[in-house]
C-alpha cells in the first residue's frame, strides 16, 4: 500500500514537471513566432534601403521623434539587427530541442510508473 | 466455401471518428480562410492607395479640410505634393517621390500575393481532407464493407459457358492461350529471354499478352490441375508467381511449356493457330516446329491430358465466369480482342478452336 502510495505521489511530481515543460515549450514557439516576424520584416526594409539613392533621406522612429539617418548608417543597423535576429532564433531552437528531450523522456518515466501502479495494484486486488 | 474476410468499413474508420476529423479540418479550413480575407483587405487597401498616390502630385497644392480634434475640421492646403514618407519597416522611413513610394507598394503587394496564393493552396488541400473524411463517415454509416477473398481455384460446372458474354470470354481467352504458346515457343527456340525477337513490335504484343496474361495463366493452372499428370501440380505455385510479374520470364516459360504440350497433344491445328500469330511476328514461326516437336515428345507421357483436354477446353468457358472478378485485367484484354478476333476470323478448324467457335457468338 505504501509503497503504491509513495509512486503515486512520484508519479504527480512528474506530472507537474511535464506540465512545466510543455509550457516552456509554449512560450519556446511565441517568442521564436516574434522572431520570425521580425526577421522577416527587417529582410524587407533592407531590400527596400538597397533601393533607394544615396541622398535619399532616412528617417528613424524613436518613440515620438522621427531622427533623420544616415543611409549607410541605417544600412548597417537593419544588417545588425538581422544577424542578432537569426543568432536568437538559433538559441532558441537549441533550447527547444533540449525542451523535447526532456519532455519524451518525463513521458517515458510517468508510462513506466503508471505500469509499475497498475502492476502493484493488480497484485493488490488479487491477494 | 470461399475463404474470404468481410471487414465492415465502420470497423476500420470510425464513422463519429470520421466525422470529428472533418469537423476539425473544417474548423482549420474557416482560419485559414480569414486569414486570406484579412490579406486580401490589405491588398485592396494597397490599391486604393497607390491610385490615391498617382493623382496626388496632379496639383500644386490641394484644398483640403483637414481634420482638428475629435469632432472638428478646418479648411488647409496640402503642400509639398511629391514628397512621401514611406514606412519601410521596423520604424524605417524613406523619403520618396510619388513614383519610387507606388513602386515600394507594388513590391509589397507581390509580397502579399505570394501570401495568399500559398493559403490558398492549403485551404485546397484541407478541403480535400474533409471532403475525403466526410465520404468515409457515409460510407462507414452505409454499412459498406470491404471483402477480401483469397483467389480460390475451383473445378466449376461446364453449362455455364452459355451466355454471349461468357462466349466472348472464352474465345477471347482461348486465343490468349494460342498467343501464349507462340510467346512459349519463341522463347525456347532462343534459350535467352531478350535476345529473341529482332522486331520489337512483336515483343511488345508479347508483352502485352503476358501483362494481361495474369488470369489466363491461372486458368491454366486450373486446367491442369484436374488433369492426373504429376508434373502440372507443381506449376502452381510458379502461376502465382506469374501473376504478380506479369513480365517474369522463367516461370513463365516453364508454364508455356505445359501449355504448348497440352495443345499439341490436343491436335496439330495448334501449330495452324501458331501461325496467325506467326503472320505478325515472323521470328517465331521457326520455334514454333522446334517446340513442336518437344511436344510430341512430351506428348507420350503426358497422354492422359488429351483425354482431360475436353474438360479443359469446356472448362476455358466455365472459367469465365470466374474470371469477371478481376476486372482490370480484363481492361487489358481489350487489346487482344481485337487481335484475336480478327485472328479467329481466319481460323482454321482446329478441335480447340472449333469449340470455342461453337461457344462464340
Amino acid at each position: 500500500m505504501a509503497a503504491v502510495r509513495e509512486l503515486q505521489k512520484d508519479l504527480e511530481a512528474k506530472a507537474n514537471d511535464l506540465s512545466k515543460i510543455q509550457k516552456d515549450i509554449s512560450k519556446n514557439h511565441q517568442v521564436r513566432k516574434k522572431y520570425t516576424i521580425q526577421l522577416g520584416e527587417n529582410e524587407l526594409v533592407l531590400k527596400e534601403l538597397d533601393l533607394l539613392n544615396d541622398d535619399a533621406n532616412v528617417y528613424k522612429l524613436i518613440g515620438p521623434v522621427l531622427v533623420k539617418q544616415d543611409l549607410a548608417e541605417a544600412n548597417a543597423n537593419v544588417r545588425k539587427r538581422i544577424e542578432y535576429i537569426s543568432a536568437e532564433l538559433k538559441r532558441l531552437d537549441s533550447t527547444l530541442q533540449d525542451l523535447e528531450e526532456k519532455q519524451n523522456s518525463k513521458k517515458e518515466a510517468m508510462f513506466k510508473l503508471q505500469q509499475r501502479i497498475q502492476s502493484l495494484q493488480a497484485g493488490k486486488d488479487k491477494a | 466455401m470461399v475463404k474470404g474476410t468481410v471487414t465492415s468499413l465502420s470497423s476500420i474508420f470510425a464513422p463519429d471518428d470520421a466525422l470529428k476529423a472533418s469537423v476539425h479540418v473544417q474548423e482549420v479550413i474557416s482560419q485559414r480562410q480569414k486569414e486570406v480575407q484579412q490579406l486580401q483587405a490589405f491588398l485592396n487597401d494597397n490599391t486604393s492607395l497607390v491610385n490615391l498616390l498617382k493623382k496626388l502630385p496632379d496639383q500644386l497644392h490641394h484644398d483640403i479640410m483637414v481634420p482638428f480634434g475629435k469632432a472638428a475640421f478646418f479648411p488647409g492646403k496640402l503642400i509639398h505634393t511629391n514628397e512621401f514618407m514611406v514606412l519601410l519597416g521596423e520604424g524605417y522611413y524613406a523619403e520618396r517621390t510619388s513614383k519610387q513610394t507606388v513602386e515600394i507598394l507594388k513590391r509589397r503587394g507581390k509580397g502579399l500575393d505570394s501570401q495568399i496564393e500559398s493559403l490558398n493552396a492549403v485551404i485546397k488541400d484541407l478541403k480535400f481532407e474533409t471532403s475525403f473524411f466526410d465520404e468515409t463517415a457515409t460510407e462507414a454509416a452505409e454499412g459498406i464493407v470491404e471483402i477480401r477473398e483469397d483467389y480460390v481455384e475451383e473445378a466449376f460446372d461446364e453449362d455455364k459457358a452459355t451466355t454471349s458474354g461468357q462466349d466472348d470470354f472464352a474465345s477471347i481467352l482461348s486465343r490468349i492461350d494460342q498467343l501464349e504458346k507462340e510467346e512459349l515457343e519463341s522463347e525456347l527456340a532462343e534459350e535467352g529471354e531478350e535476345k529473341d525477337e529482332a522486331d520489337i513490335e512483336p515483343e511488345f504484343r508479347n508483352l502485352e499478352i503476358k501483362e494481361s496474361l495474369d488470369i489466363p495463366v491461372y486458368r491454366d493452372s486450373h486446367i491442369k490441375v484436374p488433369t492426373p499428370s504429376g508434373s502440372n501440380t507443381p506449376m502452381r505455385p510458379v502461376d502465382h508467381n506469374i501473376s504478380k510479374e506479369g513480365l517474369s520470364r522463367a516461370p513463365m516459360s516453364r508454364d508455356e511449356v505445359e501449355v504448348s504440350t497440352l495443345a499439341s497433344t490436343s491436335s496439330s491445328s495448334n501449330v495452324s493457330s501458331k501461325t496467325r500469330v506467326a503472320a505478325s511476328s515472323s521470328s517465331n514461326a521457326s520455334s514454333k516446329t522446334s517446340v513442336a516437336a518437344s511436344g510430341s515428345s512430351n506428348a507420350s507421357s503426358k497422354t492422359s491430358v488429351a483425354a482431360s483436354m475436353s474438360k479443359e477446353v469446356s472448362n476455358f468457358g466455365s472459367r469465365s465466369s470466374n474470371d469477371k472478378a478481376f476486372t482490370g485485367s480484363i481492361v487489358e484484354r481489350t487489346h487482344n480482342i481485337e487481335n484475336s478476333q480478327k485472328g479467329q476470323t481466319s481460323a482454321p478448324a482446329s478441335k480447340p478452336v472449333s469449340r470455342f467457335k461453337l461457344q462464340r457468338k
